[in-house]
């Protein structure tokens, strides 16, 4: 979901990496929607040859896909077909990120690795050859070594096959535009926009056979593929198949038809969401839990479709033993005990069982730690009491009135009211007036909407992600004329900006946890 | 067994006021809850509404009005007897009776000398005067129930209660109501006889504090003892009685707490930059 912040915060990161002019692009397409070239030189006032430019740029780090989408006419007139540019929101932020991602891969992976993957997040798509040259350039060892971290980093699935360049979107049908009306009436413009990003990206990905396929000996042509080194289980005549092969052959940023190859994002929140749920699991249960929990996502990751898979295929009991003792910590665990963690796991229900099987219930972890998050917020910002009445709100799940939210939380009868208002005011409650007859003063009924509420949590985060990120830029300045003084001084704005960088870092996570997961 | 817990010792009577009635319920008191008068150890005193309340049964209604009053006090005091166990404000009697209120004044004081009608705090608008029938008790709407003394809620007392309840979950590891309710029974934390729907409420309190969490037994492991689907409680997270919950991202920066986050703006008056709340966050 995109939020006001959200914009503002992906705006002041493609800032910082790309210069105003590009972020102006960016920003017009971001407020705005997808966008012709036409328009977005009306928009933005600036020259053809300008918002070129920027777009290249946008679509290089993947932050902008360019579609087209075809209009066919209403009386059986030829079909329109124009190109629209999309910015793609989930992206930009991807580019905070960056550094988590390399740390990842060096620890999965190794340094060769991480320095391939540091090319590609720094030059946003790059051909083989390039990684190549530039290995070699930096000296950072020769084809062999760049070709087999290439090998290791795509079976990982750290790196795909970029998308098609202009994939053709079809014309909603008459019920998404009924749909689409109807979301408009009700201000919700930017939930339809992002079901638009949803399906450019989608329909402009390779198919998943492709996406990860190296070719060994020679790169794909413009025929469709005949290269024999390719292993690949494409059936001939697939549509999308061909959708993409053809859009192979129009891609790239040379003349030469050759593959690029990009980070694949997806892999690495994939990786982020298991490694938060260990965490949690980690927070609440022994070392013993954690083990099992973490055999149970290593056994299921393969049969996961979607980054936010809501539960994991399920397991055997011993499926799980076996997959616990594959690993040197699991190794001394006995089978009774894998069994008591599991029960352990059910409470909270991290883990459900069901007909002897046991699979974990992601949504539900997830949700727990979204609750915790904005609870913490509640409690720090508004006092226990508030805290107190938000959970019983949230927990319920329908309205309260006043004098039951007082009754249930130990809050004296007039203070209630008080705190409940504060947290209205600040859109963390919902409120409702029942009037019951003409003289009686109208009943007030309180509710929790969790759904709005993640929206105005998220946007709140963006806008302190968006402050800390001033902040630095200020304490980096500061700390440039401050470069002749006294070494003390020194050492305590390195100290200053080591708290904001990391408190960045934890915020950032907390956004994953609301955006991503 | 009394418990080595220190707390203020305070009588507490929902009906009476005057220091002269409270003194004779004092000693009524003691003599139903056996508190000892040594004073070499510490006891708990729990003295609480229910007790008191049914020490103090319900006096028989008169069947007539003393023939002292007046007529005009007859009319007050027939008002405020019709609206029973809920009383009624000085200010909404001079709506129903059509009298000066200088006159209701004078004859509610004469009620109240001749012991005819008294004085209650009604929570819901504590600082007007609320009168009651003498014949009746308070109800529980205007008094705010067994956890208000004197038209405030007992914090201290509630708290008490709170901890002793965390500590028998605690102990039990995995409890139902019923069990809660047995252990506090038995280590006579409370003089007085809590009732289920009490613990409930306390409890409840709890997993809102989020020291316990409610679950529902599975009949299997820790909860082999315990009828399935019942709802039973534990202690939440690793953490002690009274230990903060995890302090998440955003509540960890000034941003996270801040009242005015919504007016602040990179270029405003109130900006990351100039920020006061940076400015100590960042004091090393």
């Amino acid at each position: 979901m995109v939020t006001q912040y959200g914009i503002k915060y992906a705006v002041n990161l493609i800032t910082a990496h790309f210069g105003d002019l590009v972020a102006k692009v960016c920003e017009c397409l971001l407020r705005k929607g997808p966008l012709t070239l036409q328009a977005i030189v009306r928009s933005t006032e600036l020259t053809s040859s300008q918002v070129k430019n920027s777009l290249l740029v946008l679509i290089q780090h993947n932050c902008v896909q360019a579609f087209i989408l075809d209009q066919t006419g209403e009386h059986g007139d030829g079909a329109k077909q124009s190109t629209q540019y999309i910015a793609l929101f989930d992206n930009i932020i991807q580019r905070w990120r960056f550094p988590k991602f390399l740390t990842m891969v060096s620890k999965k992976l190794d340094k060769q690795c991480a320095e391939l993957l540091e090319g590609l997040l720094q030059h946003g798509r790059l051909s083989l050859k390039q990684m190549f040259d530039r290995a070699k350039s930096g000296q950072n060892g020769g084809d062999d070594v760049v070709q087999e971290a290439f090998v290791k980093l795509l079976n990982a699935h750290f790196i795909e096959r970029c998308p098609a360049s202009e994939p053709v979107l079809t014309n909603p049908t008459k019920e998404e535009e009924a749909a689409r009306k109807r979301a408009a009436k009700s201000g919700k413009i930017l939930e339809v926009q992002e079901t638009l990003e949803q399906r450019v990206v989608e329909a402009a990905m390779p198919t998943e056979a492709l996406r990860f396929l190296f070719a060994t000996e020679t790169e794909p042509t413009a025929d469709g593929g005949k290269d024999k080194s390719n292993s690949s289980s494409v059936t001939p005549g697939e549509k999308r198949k061909h959708d993409a092969l053809e859009s192979e052959a129009e891609c790239g940023a040379t003349d030469e038809q050759v593959v690029l190859w990009r980070a694949n994002f997806d892999e690495f929140i994939w990786c982020l969401r298991h490694k938060a749920c260990i965490e949690n699991v980690r927070a609440r249960f022994d070392d013993g839990a954690v083990i099992v929990f973490g055999a149970m996502l290593e056994a299921t990751r393969s049969a996961e479709k979607k980054v936010k898979t809501e539960n994991s295929v399920p397991l055997s009991l011993s499926s799980i033993y076996e997959e616990v003792i594959k690993s040197e910590e699991g190794r001394n665990i006995t089978f009774d005990r894998v069994r008591a963690s599991l029960v352990q796991l059910s409470c909270p229900p991290f883990v459900k069982a069901a007909n002897e099987s046991y699979s974990v219930d992601f949504k539900k972890i997830i949700e727990l730690a979204q609750n915790e998050e904005v609870e913490s917020i509640v409690l720090k910002r508004y006092g226990r009491d508030a805290y107190r009445m938000f959970r019983l709100l949230s927990n319920s799940g329908h309205l309260l009135e006043t004098d039951k939210v007082a009754d249930a939380t130990f809050v004296e009868k007039k203070e209630t009211p008080i705190i409940l208002y504060k947290l209205w005011k600040d859109d963390y409650l919902q409120l409702e007036k029942l009037q019951i007859g003409v003289k009686q003063i109208p009943f007030q009924l309180w509710k929790v909407n969790k759904n709005t509420l993640k929206v105005h949590v998220l946007d709140e985060m963006f806008h302190a992600a968006f402050n800390l990120s001033q902040r630095v830029a200020f304490e980096l300045e500061q700390e440039k004329e401050l470069s002749n003084v006294l070494q003390d001084k020194r050492v305590n704005r390195l100290r200053k900006r080591l708290l904001l960088e990391s408190s960045q870092m934890k915020l950032d996570d907390a956004i994953m946890l609301f955006h991503d997961f | 067994m009394h418990h080595a817990i220190s707390f203020s010792y305070r009588m507490r009577c929902y009906s009476h006021h005057s220091c002269e009635d409270c003194e004779s319920e004092q000693q009524r008191y003691q003599r139903y809850s056996r508190i000892g008068t040594s004073s070499t150890f510490e006891e708990i005193v729990i003295s609480k509404g229910p007790a008191v309340k049914r020490m103090n049964a319900k006096r028989k209604r008169p069947d007539t009005i003393s023939d002292s009053v007046t007529e005009q006090e007859r009319i007050v005091h027939e008002v405020i007897r019709s609206k029973q166990d809920m009383g009624i404000s000085q200010q909404d009697m001079k709506r129903e009776i059509n009298l000066h209120s200088n006159l209701i004044a004078k004859c509610i004081k004469s009620l109240v000398s001749k012991n005819l009608i008294k004085e209650v705090k009604n929570i819901h608008s504590r600082r007007q005067k609320h009168y009651m029938s003498a014949e009746f008790e308070p109800s529980n709407e205007i008094t705010g129930g067994a956890w208000y003394v004197e038209g405030s809620l007992d914090k201290e007392y509630i708290n008490v209660l709170k901890e002793q309840c965390w500590r028998k979950i605690y102990g039990l590891k995995v409890a139902t109501l019923e069990g809660i309710a047995d252990a506090i029974k038995r280590s006579n934390v409370s003089q007085i006889e809590l009732s289920k729907q009490q613990v409930e409420e306390i409890v409840k309190a709890l997993v809102l504090d989020n020291e316990v969490m409610e679950v529902r037994s599975t009949g299997t492991g820790e909860f082999a003892s315990i009828p399935v689907g019942k709802a039973c409680y534990k202690c939440a997270g690793k953490r002690g009685y009274g230990g903060e919950p995890k302090l998440g991202a955003l509540a960890s920066i000034p941003c996270g707490v801040c009242p005015q986050i919504s007016r602040c703006t990179p270029d405003g008056i109130i900006s990351p930059i100039t920020c006061e709340y940076y400015k100590k966050w960042l004091e090393f």
